[in-house]
């Protein structure tokens, strides 16, 4: 476990070495920021943040294909890919590594985020159990959204096409949930079950149910494995 | 230390490796020698556990790098050619960073740190930016990481590519100070610097080990002729044939670099360039140049590859 987090220390520490780090965070928070302002603004708000997870949601996003993209291939594209897997490392421990950078970093936007319910306490009344609910909710999103994001980067060695191919994948699995209003009924309850939106409703209302847990573990899951699978088969090359 | 047995590699359609058989003793500092995308990179990644080969078996120090990589993999020092490292860390970030994902202790990272720093002498810029460091720099640096974790074995390929002769003579003195201590597997296209460092020199070309001897051994076996590089002034047809007369000289061609330049072949161990001055002069053909010709690697090359074709 020392190797994996040596390599998340590394990863994280370079978030902020390059313009990366910050940049994200601005974004995140910035975002957050300026649609909390416009909600609360309204002159029938409530204090609580129901409205707001949504959009945070959807920035997680947009920021994980960034945030993950040059994980791995960076290391490809500047060759420092074959110093590293030289190393008594074992595949999943560089992946797992990686992963756990990128996780890093988005749980501290998160706990910087926290200001916005904060800041309803001290005007207002908010119900804490669904804010943390809802904050459970958008953590698990992350967590499948950054094993995509890493996937998507392990399968080339540009940056950007990473970076749109797991905005391709993220987006696929956000706007899937559509395809239910048209098709069948049965079918409809598929999409719907793989989809990550219809899956994150249940956290905003304050309700936390196995089932979409169940439904980010295993994404993530998948994600991963077939990360280290990848990183695997780039050897065989 | 390292032993190889039927090596292939495809990269696609493309054979990158044929059959190669090899073998580093322990405390031996070897040679691979051969010129590019002859399958010296192919075969250390292979025995680096970078990938695996497409059929045959290597270990390192008993441990076979594709069921037991991360054994072999302890066991080896790498630096890869064109060394490419974290240009955002500093130095000694970088080698606390190997330590750690090498799962080394605090008190072990703490002793080799303060070692490999000054066997390599990074001492003055350990705490600065990779990226800001000369190539020569950035190469001491991917040797510090190599001897860090104090394998027995080092592979390193291509050392002394895109240094200037000062850094490549430091490079080569560092090398020769670490035979005995360590089994030393060193990939060049250069013969001298074969020559120099390595007890043992095996040669690759086209994915084939063509030759592997002592570098005196092989160049005393490969040069059969010394050769002088001769140009004139004067372009007397019948220069080449009154040349051929001077005892132990055995051919006379012509250089091909236009003008009256000529390639004088001889006995072994003989040297006629006084004779040979002494007879230009003479003859008043005005000598402008003379000077023996180094045999390169190309001819080295040139010298193995047509025997194997005349073998045939």
């Amino acid at each position: 476990m020392r190797k994996v987090l040596t390599i998340a220390g590394k990863e994280l520490r370079s978030y902020f070495v390059s313009p990366m780090g910050y940049v994200v965070m601005v974004f995140f928070l910035g975002v957050c920021g300026l649609i909390f302002a416009l909600t609360v603004s309204h002159p029938q708000a409530q204090a609580d943040m129901r409205g707001m997870f949504h959009t945070m949601v959807f920035i997680t996003l947009m920021m994980a294909p960034v945030l993950t993209m040059g994980l791995l291939a960076q290391e490809r594209a500047s060759g420092s890919m074959e110093l590293l897997m030289t190393n008594p490392v074992r595949d999943w421990e560089v992946a797992l590594g990686k992963y756990l950078a990128a996780m890093g970093l988005f749980t501290g936007l998160c706990i910087l985020s926290l200001e916005f319910p904060l800041i309803l306490e001290k005007y207002g009344d908010p119900d804490w159990g669904a804010i943390l609910s809802g904050y459970l909710g958008l953590l698990f999103c992350a967590m499948a959204f950054i094993a995509i994001g890493l996937f998507a980067s392990s399968l080339t060695s540009n940056q950007i096409a990473a970076a749109i191919l797991a905005a391709f994948m993220l987006l696929f699995f956000w706007l899937i949930g559509w395809l239910s209003m048209s098709v069948s009924q049965s079918l409809g309850d598929v999409v719907k079950y793989v989809s990550i939106y219809e899956n994150f409703q249940d956290f905003e209302k304050g309700i936390i149910d196995t089932k979409p847990i169940l439904f980010f573990l295993s994404l993530t899951a998948f994600a991963l494995f077939m990360t280290v699978r990848s990183l695997e088969h780039r050897r065989m090359i | 230390m390292i032993r190889t047995e039927g090596l292939t590699k495809f990269y696609g359609n493309h054979q990158a490796i044929s059959e190669v058989s090899l073998h580093v003793n322990e405390g031996e500092i070897v040679g691979f020698l051969g010129p590019n995308a002859a399958g010296k990179t192919t075969t250390m990644r292979i025995l680096t556990s970078f990938m695996p080969p497409t059929s045959g078996t290597a270990t390192v120090a008993g441990h076979d790098v594709v069921d037991d990589s991360l054994e072999s993999r302890r066991c080896i020092g790498y630096v890869p050619e064109a060394c490419s490292i974290y240009p955002d860390m500093r130095a000694t970030q970088y080698l606390r960073f190997c330590a750690g994902v090498r799962g080394m202790g605090k008190a072990e990272t703490k002793d080799r740190l303060d070692y490999v720093l000054e066997t390599c002498g990074l001492q003055e810029r350990a705490n600065d930016i990779i990226g800001t460091f000369s190539l020569g720099f950035r190469q001491r640096v991917g040797l510090a990481q190599a001897l860090l974790h104090d394998p027995p074995v080092l592979i390193l390929d291509e050392p002394t590519v895109g240094l200037d002769p000062i850094q490549i003579v430091e490079v080569r003195n560092l090398i020769k100070s670490l035979a005995g201590e360590y089994t030393v597997m060193l990939s060049t296209h250069i013969l001298p610097e074969a020559q120099m460092t390595c007890e043992r020199v095996i040669i690759i070309n086209h994915g084939e080990i063509i030759a592997e001897d002592t570098p005196q051994a092989l160049t005393a076996q490969i040069r059969e002729a010394e050769r002088l590089y001769l140009k004139v002034k004067s372009d007397d047809e019948a220069l080449p044939r009154l040349l051929r007369d001077i005892p132990q000289v055995t051919a006379v061609s012509p250089a091909g670099d236009g003008g009256a330049a000529y390639h004088v072949d001889t006995e072994v161990g003989a040297d006629v360039r006084a004779e040979l001055a002494d007879f230009v002069v003479k003859k008043g053909w005005g000598l402008l140049e003379l000077r023996p010709v180094e045999m390169t690697l190309e001819d080295v090359f040139r010298e193995l590859t047509t025997e194997e074709e005349g073998v045939e």
